[in-house]
């Protein structure tokens, strides 16, 4: 028997798919074949270690561009230079960007709790079987618990906003404060009062 | 047939829950969402590697899916049909990150380090840690979409070949071959790693 032919038989083995009659075709072939018999044993030591992957309590992860981090310097330096000449006007930049998409996000939910309203509305006319006064209780019911279960996760999603403006927030300063140290390296005496100035403005933004 | 367990067991199946709902019970759909809505988010979470994405792709399918449902036909298993709307959310949304990269936040220190320097951790660095749960995320997020999909829907969602392949809507052979060619680039992937599996298997042919 060809080793390719009994793939799909060596999966099933491997899954405890396989009819009673693969099975044995697999375990005459394996008895035979030092390769395949190699190549299942490895494939259940790595099944073994895949459970190892657990889904996290609490991971977060934040979008970084790669591009930005291969110009990761100038684009460090030009933050610094950009943070010293408009103060805290950089860090209210990016905040703007989170609120739009803020803003965004709340917009598909306004539009999704109308479709939504519309979608549950519809079926109504065509169930003649109930009380149609009672019918538009329910209905009432249906559309405020929807509303409810959108607004709380509105809300979630607000939060989670705010929180991830925080989080850009630190890493813009990162960011910054390791642009200038480079630059301090660098240039010395000069950087060192640009330095200064960053502490200023750092203590300002968090204060604010 | 879907491997139930313990209360799930108890109550009505999925496709009388779909009939109900059908019906103008709209309450129906809310165990359709308690049953599977963990289920879902698992699954998109190891997809899309975030926990803020999971939830909100998880919310989404279910939106989806309490809109289509009085229209859908039954031609597959209603879990088949929800993992489908997910994964295609999955996939819509991977387009839309393509050309972005992911970084943990756990990788920061207080100073911000990890953007300091370049590198991040590599997946021995993980392994020597002890991290062999970091190492097979890392080997799974490597593997091509498609790969991607079975390995997760088989080994992390437990459905069987044929659920799959509905699920997927390909032919039961090219699921096999999918997850054949997926295993065989994890378990490369892990042992450039010097990761060789655990202890010793027995052979043994059910």
């Amino acid at each position: 028997m060809e080793c390719t032919n009994v793939r799909d038989e060596l999966i099933e083995v491997l899954y405890g798919e396989a009819s009673p009659d693969a099975a044995r075709r697999i375990e005459a072939h394996c008895a035979a074949c030092a390769a395949c018999r190699e190549e299942l044993d490895g494939l259940r030591r790595l099944r073994q270690d895949l459970p190892a992957w657990k889904v996290p309590e609490a991971g977060r992860t934040l979008f970084r561009s790669p591009q930005l981090m291969s110009r990761w310097l100038p684009a460090a330096v030009a933050a610094a230079l950009f943070l010293t000449l408009g103060g805290v006007g950089g860090l209210a930049l990016a905040e703007s960007r989170f609120r739009r998409l803020l803003d965004e996000r709340e917009a598909r939910h306004r539009q999704e709790i109308t479709a939504l309203k519309a979608s549950v509305a519809e079926p109504v006319s065509s169930v003649s079987t109930e009380d149609d006064a009672a019918m538009f209780v329910r209905v009432q019911d249906l559309i405020r618990q929807s509303e409810l279960r959108q607004a709380a996760a509105l809300n979630a999603s607000l939060s989670a906003f705010s929180e991830r403006t925080e989080q850009q927030r630190r890493y813009d300063l990162a960011r910054v404060s390791a642009g200038l140290s480079y630059l301090d390296g660098k240039t010395g005496q000069n950087v060192a009062r640009t330095t200064e100035l960053m502490g200023y403005v750092l203590q300002a933004s968090q204060k604010k | 047939m879907p491997r139930l367990k313990g209360w799930e067991r108890m109550g009505p199946t999925d496709e009388e829950l779909v009939e109900a709902f059908q019906g103008g019970d709209f309450s129906a759909f809310d165990l359709l969402v308690r049953r599977w809505d963990r289920k879902i988010q698992g699954a998109i979470f190891r997809i899309m590697g975030t926990e803020d994405e999971a939830r909100d792709l998880c919310q989404e399918t279910f939106l989806k899916a309490y809109r289509a449902l009085g229209s859908f036909k039954g031609e597959s298993r209603f879990s088949s049909w929800l993992y489908q709307i997910a994964l295609n959310l999955c996939r819509d949304r991977m387009r839309r990150r393509k050309g972005r990269t992911m970084v943990s936040l756990d990788d920061l220190d207080e100073d911000g380090a990890a953007f300091v320097s370049r590198d991040r951790p590599s997946a021995l660095d993980l392994v020597e840690k002890g991290d062999l749960s970091r190492a097979v995320a890392s080997a799974v997020a490597a593997l091509p979409e498609e790969q991607r999909e079975v390995i997760i829907l088989k080994e992390y969602q437990d459905l069987t070949f044929l659920e799959i392949a509905e699920t997927l809507g390909v032919p039961l052979s090219t699921v096999k071959t999918r997850l054949y060619r997926g295993l065989g680039q994890l378990r490369q992937h892990l042992e450039k790693q010097g990761i060789r599996g655990t202890a010793p298997v027995p052979a043994t042919f059910p």
